[in-house]
């Protein structure tokens, strides 16, 4: 049965900084993007690396020619081992979106970061 | 179950730890002339592509130089109950790239002197590799005669990226001071750059990933050139280890190779077998990084194909950004105990046999 788990206070995470938590066995990235925070299982679909020690990045924009565009910066977190690049929002792999990182939601109550998992 | 890790990068924080084991002028051109620092800073023919992330796994973050040892004991040793983890070292087999081949053989002693005094006593799970810098093959046989007898060294070691294909009798002084002391040769993947300026076969590529893809490109040519040379009729018991080189080519390789020596064999009267066979008795390859299809059963075919059961070896790459552990390898479940251990005794004759037993 999924509950709700306070995490840390909310100003404790910055961008880039992933507060990483345990909540019963499972180890839970929770990311700040802007004023939203979002949490991911610190385990790649991949090969199991801990995914949310990657950093925290952008990315390039898909183009059809010799034109790099960074984008989505911070929205992405790229894999601590091999790389592969998951959305954080929906933990959907870049290269292939049926690829996923489990989520989970967060809620912010009196400046409190609470997952559910 | 005994595992035998066949390459474990042990890595520095700066290159200023080898300042030590230098001396003269050697000493003074690291010092005044590279002005070595941080990681990246070794002297070395430049690569024309660059990694865009970064070599290492992004949860490897040494602070201290300490760190790079007790980091890869806490995430890589103990974690997966390593038995033995052969060193490759890092940037030292770059000294390959190096025109100076003076230079070069005194970067490659220096590092193999640290290597002995700094990462060898840290834990009785390492074996060390004897690095050489192969653009002048009488310092490198030189440098593994210095060498050669002591214990835990499991190996000689140089760079896949080099100025001919390792058949060439150029090379043959090294080979000769590895059957001297008994050793296996090892390549591994890297010293492409500098003097080894064709790096892969039409010329060099744009993109590190397009790049990495096809490096095995060299391997092919090595593992064709040490066959048709004769090097394994003149060294009967030399091992030849390819590290990180890929594997799913050999098996199309190794085809075409006895086909058209079975047509052409009066140009290389000298082998008695066909290229597969020298191949399967002293050539053996390493598992990282192993091809990944969608479909697992189209890779383990091809690894059939070669013998794999008996030419694989276990590597992690530890730390590398395309690392691989012990429980994610894609090969057959029943072959785990030979391509994970096993069949490394064989080729390195001196990891203790007490230490395997009591683990196997
Ligand atoms: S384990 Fe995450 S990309 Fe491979």
């Amino acid at each position: 049965m999924a509950e709700k788990t306070y995490i840390c206070r909310a100003d404790e995470i910055q961008v880039g900084t992933p507060f990483i938590a345990k909540v019963r066995s499972l180890s839970i990235g929770v990311f700040r993007i802007g004023d939203s925070f979002h949490a991911l299982l610190n385990v790649c679909p991949h090969r199991g690396a801990p995914l949310c020690e990657g950093p925290q990045c952008g990315t390039t924009a898909p183009v059809e020619g010799p034109e790099f565009i960074y984008h989505r910066e911070n929205e992405i977190v790229r894999c601590a081992w091999h790389g592969w690049e998951f959305d954080i929002k929906s933990g959907t792999a870049l290269v292939n979106p049926s690829v996923r990182a489990r989520t989970f939601a967060v809620t912010v109550e009196a400046g409190g970061i609470y997952v559910t998992a | 179950m005994f595992i035998v890790d066949c390459d474990c990068h042990n890595y520095w924080s700066s290159a200023t730890v080898l300042e030590p084991y230098l001396s003269g002028v050697w000493k003074d051109m690291f010092i005044e002339g590279e002005k070595t620092g941080p990681v990246g800073a070794f002297p070395h023919g430049h690569r024309p592509w660059f990694h865009p992330q970064d070599f290492s796994r992004k949860d490897v973050r040494p602070k201290v130089e300490a760190d790079n040892y007790l980091i890869m004991k806490d995430k890589h040793l103990d974690k997966y109950d390593i038995g033995v983890a052969i060193l490759t070292g890092d940037e030292p087999i770059e000294a390959s790239t190096l025109a100076n081949p003076y230079y070069a053989s005194a970067l490659v002693s220096a590092y193999n002197d640290y290597q002995i005094n700094e990462w060898l006593p840290k834990d009785s799970r390492f074996m060390g590799s004897i690095v050489i810098a192969p653009q002048d093959p009488r310092l490198a046989a030189a440098e593994i005669r210095r060498l050669g007898a002591h214990p835990r060294m499991a190996q000689v070691l140089a760079s896949q990226g080099s100025v001919r294909p390792y058949g060439d009798p150029f090379y043959h002084p090294i080979f000769e001071a590895c059957a001297e002391v008994g050793l296996p040769f090892a390549i591994h993947l890297g010293g492409h750059g500098g003097i080894n300026w064709n790096a892969v076969a039409p010329a060099p590529t744009t993109f590190f990933w397009e790049t990495h893809a096809i490096l095995h490109m060299s391997a092919m040519s090595h593992v064709a050139s040490m066959i048709a040379h004769g090097v394994f009729e003149k060294w009967p018991d030399l091992y030849f280890v390819l590290i990180e080189c890929g594997i799913a080519w050999v098996p199309s390789v190794l085809w075409r190779l006895d086909a058209d020596y079975k047509a052409l064999r009066k140009e290389t009267p000298w082998l008695k077998m066909l290229p597969s066979e020298y191949s399967r008795r002293n050539i053996r390859f390493s598992t990282q990084p192993l091809e990944q299809p969608s479909n697992v059963n189209h890779l383990w075919a091809i690894l059939e194909a070669m013998d794999g059961e008996n030419t694989l070896l276990f590597a992690s790459d530890y730390p590398h950004w395309d690392y691989d552990d012990v429980n994610t390898l894609h090969i057959p479940p029943e072959w785990r105990g030979k391509v994970l251990g096993q069949n490394a005794l064989d080729v390195y004759k001196r990891i203790p046999r007490p230490q395997a037993a009591a683990a196997a």
